[in-house]
């Protein structure tokens, strides 16, 4: 399928208040002359401004694919199989979330119904954060922190509330959960839309250009978050059948908890890197191209997820290097 | 050298193509109905047209987004649409609104012996005959398809789990029981003798139930979603969509249990995106991903014809006439052919 015929989806997650519609009103009023559908499931005290706002119930199916974790959400399925027939075309689609759904299955019904695979991809996860609750948030509702882990970026807004070393504390423990996503400060969600539409995040290439923001190993654990990730570097080569074995089992058994991975692989005697993606068990993989000229080949690795610290990840993966 | 194309050489048309009527629209086309020797078809602009013998046809704007579903109730259409709105429109075009839910899509509609129903989310609205104000039957996930039997005494109504069957007693009172099955039910439909209920799953799959003892079971192995399904000839096939063959079950006798389908191939390994079934005939209408339609005998050795040739986009609809005299495609594209099946000789 041809990836510019896919209509765009960008995924507006955060808790009630945070503001989250007045960045989908800064979206819709900013971008003149472009067709957007907007799907929501709260009416919050303010309203949208567009004249296609579709009404969701985030409706929760669980697939019968033989996937543990596998749910996906039907109503997302069937408004967005009806929006793709419509003869006007839309430049993109918006899914607003409740403060309290769980990402995962929004992200997960674009891997598993081939419809709507075929006609829309996710572009991100978008998690607008309010500075000053976010810790509470994150300490009381798991919903909070998986909104975290799942997201592309992170809008923390309302940075005018509070003061310099609030704001770090709280961007480390947003970094804590999620090294990849870029978090962006901001008040009143004043943002440039180029930095949360078409970002093309879940994309195989992107993975390639998004550099993790990875953590000194010996910060403090003032928090005990319950999602967590973990990265890991080799510059020697792995075995790929090693890898798959490891890998397919880890996730068969294990992807439950594990919530996001992300990688760039160099396999022995492979001249093309590898580079896949998944949410859950869900995974999307392909070789990426030849390794660039003068760069030194190495493996990277990246879990988001919980209780991370008892699968033996670093030991699994130290297995699958070649002897 | 290079290939000129704009000098490439035009197809071969069929001599359906050749003698009919052929619209390039532009506007996807979601659905059609019969009615009589009419047909009438819902379009992704909101419009839709009714095509009859010899007659042009003109749009009829009745949504303002998208006509979601189209049936009918006696001679008049019936529609839903992205815009709330539950329509009933005569054969001349006049549209009167039943009911307006907002924002709220209207997903499915259908009407049978004076009984009318539309579904919004979670509910069916029933209006019984004569009545102004419906019934509202509640269920717990959001619709997938709805059915009358052939009489209208029983609703059937697929949803996440399974299906819920309404059943009006002798004092007109609906009473619910319900058919279980895990998974997210779509389309449902009744055997035209009643006996069985067939629903599409979220799945590749379709899920049945024989009503009288309510065993149930799977039919599986398809390469995609089961859109289009529907019963041949009485109730003998149950001809299936999402497949790069049309899939018949047999539905005759002892039902479909054990048995292997009759899988009628086409050439190019195109999926089967429609299915309709010749009336009072073992034969179907197939309809491929690529535009193409065929018609074919239901035997093991299939005697098959080239209706329309590929327009590149997926065959969304086919109707044919009551008299079985014409035949109506549609596809995603917006391309419709409007022509006679029979040659003048065999009129």
């Amino acid at each position: 399928m041809d990836s510019n015929k896919q209509v765009p989806v960008t995924v507006l997650t955060g808790f009630l208040g945070a503001g989250k519609t007045t960045l989908l009103n800064r979206i819709l009023t900013e971008q003149h002359g472009k067709k957007y559908a907007v799907i929501v499931n709260e009416f919050g005290e303010q309203g949208i401004d567009n004249d296609l706002v579709v009404d969701a119930d985030e409706e929760v199916f669980e697939m019968n694919n033989g996937c543990i974790c596998c749910t996906v959400r039907g109503d997302l399925i069937r408004i967005l199989s009806g929006l793709m027939k419509r003869a006007d075309k839309l430049d993109a689609i918006i899914v607003e979330t409740t403060g309290l759904a769980d990402p995962a299955p929004v992200a997960q019904t674009f891997f598993v119904d081939q419809d709507v695979a075929d006609r829309t991809k996710l572009d991100a996860i978008v998690t607008v954060a309010d500075a000053v609750h976010l810790s509470s948030q994150l300490t009381d509702h798991h919903e909070a922190e998986e909104q975290i882990a799942f997201a592309d970026v992170v809008l923390l807004n309302k940075i005018d509330l509070v003061d310099e070393s609030g704001l770090e504390a709280v961007k480390e423990r947003i970094r804590k959960i999620n090294p990849f996503a870029k978090i962006i400060n901001t008040t009143k969600c004043g943002v440039s839309l180029n930095e949360i539409l078409n970002l093309d995040a879940f994309s195989l290439k992107r993975v390639l250009e998004v550099e993790p923001d990875f953590l000194e190993s010996d910060h403090d654990h003032e928090h005990d978050d319950d999602v967590t990730s973990l990265s890991f570097v080799s510059d020697t080569p792995l075995d790929m059948e090693k890898f798959q074995d490891w890998f397919s089992k880890l996730l068969q058994t294990k992807g439950q908890d594990i919530l996001r991975t992300k990688g760039i692989l160099d396999f022995t005697g492979e001249s093309d890197r590898y580079v896949f993606q998944g949410v859950h068990m869900l995974m999307d993989a392909s070789p990426m191209g030849k390794w660039p000229e003068g760069k030194v080949r190495s493996s990277r690795l990246v879990f988001i997820g919980r209780n991370l610290e008892s699968m033996n990840l670093k030991e699994g993966f130290e297995n699958c290097k070649s002897a | 050298m290079k290939a000129d194309l704009n000098k490439f050489p035009e197809l071969n048309k069929t001599k359906f193509e050749n003698r009919g009527k052929e619209l390039r629209l532009g506007i996807p086309v979601i659905n059609s109905v019969v009615i009589g020797n009419s047909i009438a078809v819902g379009f992704g602009d909101g419009t839709i047209r009714i095509f009859k013998a010899g007659q042009s046809s003109e749009p009829i704007k009745a949504h303002n987004g998208i006509v979601l579903c189209i049936s009918k109730d006696g001679d008049d259409i019936i529609t839903g649409g992205d815009d709330g709105r539950f329509l009933r429109i005569s054969l001349n075009g006049e549209i009167s609104e039943i009911a307006n839910f907002g924002s709220r899509w209207v997903d499915h509609v259908t009407a049978n012996n004076g009984s009318l129903v539309c579904t919004s989310g979670n509910n069916v609205y029933l209006w019984m005959a004569g009545r102004k104000e419906p019934r509202i039957l509640e269920h717990e996930s959001t619709i997938g398809g709805v059915a009358f039997d052939s009489k209208g005494r029983r609703l059937a109504v697929s949803r996440y789990g399974g299906v819920t069957l309404w059943k009006k007693d002798y004092s007109n009172k609906w009473k619910s029981s319900n058919l279980l099955w895990k998974g997210s039910h779509n389309k449902v439909i009744f055997s035209p003798d009643d006996r069985y209920l067939v629903t599409s799953m979220q799945e590749n799959q379709l899920h049945f139930w024989r009503l009288k003892d309510k065993t149930d079971s799977t039919m599986s192995g398809y390469g995609a979603k089961v859109k289009s399904f529907a019963f041949v000839h009485d109730t003998k096939f149950l001809v299936t969509s999402g497949s790069n063959d049309a899939v018949c079950w047999p539905f005759d006798g002892i039902g479909p249990e054990g048995r292997q389908p009759i899988c009628l191939p086409f050439v190019g390994n195109k999926l089967v995106t429609f299915v309709e079934p010749f009336p009072n005939e073992n034969a179907i209408f197939t309809g491929l991903s690529d535009g193409s339609v065929f018609l074919s005998e239901i035997e093991k050795s299939s005697n098959t014809i080239i209706i329309r040739s590929f327009t590149e986009s997926e065959v969304t609809t086919i109707s044919v006439t009551e008299d079985g005299s014409s035949i109506l495609i549609g596809d995603m594209a917006g391309n419709i052919l409007w022509t006679s099946i029979w040659d003048e000789e065999n009129k």
